[in-house]
């Protein structure tokens, strides 16, 4: 009941006017980033968050607009992958496979709208959960002493290494660059200078903004330059434009199977969007058997992926709210974006913001609604969206992320430092680090400091607190057991090949 | 060998700022950690992985392209030239050289490149300065304000 209350206290916030002009337009603008190849939500995010910090937007307003950006982008990233093949966020990848063929059966319309829908039912299938089991969660949580949040972090990190897969190492290394980044500047405990150089500029640390905008949206565009793929021609979305009940019917379990599936891999701190819908596709082709035409455009082939990776944007915001851990590179910008409004999330939050904790959710709910009735009827006009030529795109990219710096602490040294980091970025991009993970790092790198130090400075510095509740120990064996993930896999590979050579 | 070249780069790097960190001592000491025992376990963990690197580089997919790392060369000075010039010149000229120095870059024709910059130029300038009330640097164009 007591959540109930809530819920509707957290409708109130997000139906105030402002919030309602900033969801549609955080939608839209997240449809937009979402469906053009190569900008992905971390990047929407990233542009968005230093404008909402200088508009001087209140938290929920701009912890909304995010989230509306990162739904939308969810949203759009299947347009570009229906009708181009190009998936438009990486999470779309799985999309590709049974939408393209689709389209080009002349079923564009209704891999459209049937993609739509999916992507609905699996947010709300997952912002329920989010209301169900974070304030949980968050009560659980609130038992977290700095010695078990340190260890979470630490499982976070080990989450990465073992979900994101065929790259462990590199994945683990890209979060302690992430790590390391963060200890840059005056240390808050000793006032100690760290990494500084002598700099002025750094003495504060390095700006959360920076290394966001730096790393994702000046490396990106280093990317594009290689991906000249403008010649293209997008299908054109004709024929029957809405799906029949029967093809609903056909593809209802599959939508909330993987909505469950996609919200559970959500929850874990970690992975992300991507792992959702390249699993959950996995699992229903193997459920559909030979019955299935996966690959030559099955709808449950299309409507698999698009719930997943809904869901667990979705699942994905209960450990930043509950436990102040992102569960993906996206929610590690928002919880930046947080810490600038100098709120720490954690389970404190829910008592102490409620305002912002359910406001946020009860606008899951209405962006939900918007980013449906916005997707049906307007994807032509997302679809010509993505003829805006190269030229116009990047440069705009471009002003708006140095604007974005720039608006921070209005210094030549701030935009000086945002290339270096991009350059940075661009070589370990080029080198398959997961840039993800260096942001997931860098966002918890103070916390996980702080907690450490915290702990011991409890214990007067005997090392045994980090293994003595019964919180800890667990936290311990999973991330043995994460880190133990990439080396089953691998031994599971070898002993597949070994017979066949025998 | 390019995984290789940058974990052994990676491997100096650890250990130089490994030697800087050595040297973070707290005046008084508040706690027990102190200040640097945390980035050099971090450094430490880093350096293992630059190791591991080295040994096993595995296999990269990404190959060097010459024409393309030109490219992105140049896209980088004309990044650097951006910022640089972004105070002193204004936010209008440096936004609107940018814009047809990168439409250029991104095989656009020179001629809608220059009018995309010089729109970009004015119309963000206005968007941003007006409308969102981000300050911006006038630059050359401070003379013809009055304050």
């Amino acid at each position: 009941m007591e959540t109930l209350n809530f819920l509707l206290q957290g409708f109130d916030v997000a139906t105030r006017p402002i919030n309602l002009l900033v969801a549609v337009f955080g939608a839209f603008v997240g449809t937009v980033v979402g469906l053009l190849p190569g900008l992905g939500p971390i990047n929407g995010v990233a542009i968005l968050l230093p404008l909402a910090f200088a508009l001087g937007l209140p938290p929920e307003t701009a912890l909304i607009l995010l989230a509306a950006v990162y739904l939308g982008c969810e949203y759009g990233g299947r347009i570009s992958a229906i009708l181009l093949n190009v998936p438009g966020d990486a999470a779309a990848i799985m999309t590709t496979l049974d939408g393209y063929p689709l389209a080009r059966q002349g079923k564009a319309g209704i891999a459209l709208s049937l993609s739509a829908v999916s992507s609905f039912v699996g947010s709300m299938i997952a912002t329920c959960g989010v209301v169900l089991f974070a304030p949980l969660l968050a009560k659980w949580a609130v038992a977290f002493g700095p010695a078990e949040y340190f260890v979470l972090m630490v499982f976070a990190i080990a989450c990465l290494g073992g979900m994101v897969g065929d790259k462990p190492v590199k994945t683990l290394m890209a979060a302690l660059i992430g790590l390391a980044l963060a200890t840059v500047g005056v240390d808050s405990t000793t006032g100690v200078y760290r990494f500084t150089f002598d700099s002025v500029s750094l003495s504060d640390g390095i700006q959360f903004v920076i290394v966001v905008i730096g790393f994702f949206s000046v490396s990106e565009v280093l990317m594009m330059l290689e991906s000249t793929h403008s010649g293209q021609k997008a299908m054109k979305a004709s024929g029957r434009l809405l799906f029949n009940f029967k093809e609903f019917c056909f593809s209802f379990w599959t939508m909330v199977r993987s909505s469950l599936a996609g919200f559970v891999i959500g929850v874990l701190p970690g992975a992300g969007a991507t792992i959702a819908s390249a699993m959950t596709y996995m699992s229903e082709k193997r459920m559909a058997g030979s019955s299935g035409k996966f690959g030559d455009g099955d709808l449950r082939g299309l409507a698999a992926p698009e719930s997943a990776n809904n869901a667990s944007a979705c699942g994905s915001l209960i450990p930043m709210l509950t436990l102040g851990v992102p569960g993906s590179g996206t929610t590690a910008v928002m919880i930046g974006a947080l810490t600038l409004y100098n709120i720490t999330p954690g389970p404190l939050l829910f008592e102490q913001q409620p305002d912002v904790v359910w406001g946020l959710i009860a606008s899951l709910f209405i962006g939900n609604v918007i980013l449906l009735v916005m997707n049906i009827p307007l994807v032509g006009l997302f679809a010509r969206m993505l003829s805006v030529p190269n030229w116009i795109l990047v440069p705009a990219i471009t002003i708006v992320s140095v604007v974005g710096v720039y608006a921070v602490h209005s210094t030549t040294f701030d935009l000086v430092l945002m290339i270096g980091l991009g350059v940075f970025g661009y070589i370990l991009r080029k080198l398959d680090f997961p840039l993800s993970a260096l942001i997931l790092g860098f966002v918890l790198g103070e916390l996980m400091e702080d907690n450490l130090r915290r702990a011991l400075s409890i214990s007067a510095g005997d090392l045994n607190i980090l293994w003595s509740s019964p919180i800890s120990l667990g936290l311990w064996a999973l991330t043995v057991l994460m880190l133990a993930l990439p080396g089953l896999r691998w031994l599971r590979a070898r002993r597949k090949v070994l017979p066949a050579n025998a | 060998m390019y995984v290789r070249l940058f974990s052994a780069i990676w491997l100096l790097f650890c250990a130089w700022l490994a030697v800087l960190a050595w040297g973070f001592q707290a005046p008084f000491a508040y706690d027990p950690v102190g200040p640097r025992a945390y980035p050099l376990l971090l450094l430490a963990l880093m350096g293992a992985g630059s190791l591991w690197l080295l040994i096993k580089p595995g296999v990269l997919t990404q190959q060097l392209h010459v024409p393309s790392a030109l490219r992105a060369t140049l896209c980088v000075l004309a990044l650097l030239a951006y910022a640089l010039l972004f105070e002193p010149l204004g936010f209008i000229l440096s936004t609107a050289l940018v814009g047809f120095a990168l439409g250029v870059l991104f095989t656009g024709r020179p001629m809608p490149c220059a009018i995309s910059g010089v729109l970009m130029g004015l119309l963000l300038y206005g968007l941003f300065d007006y409308l969102l009330d981000v300050p911006l640097p006038l630059g050359l164009f401070e003379a013809f304000v009055e304050s």
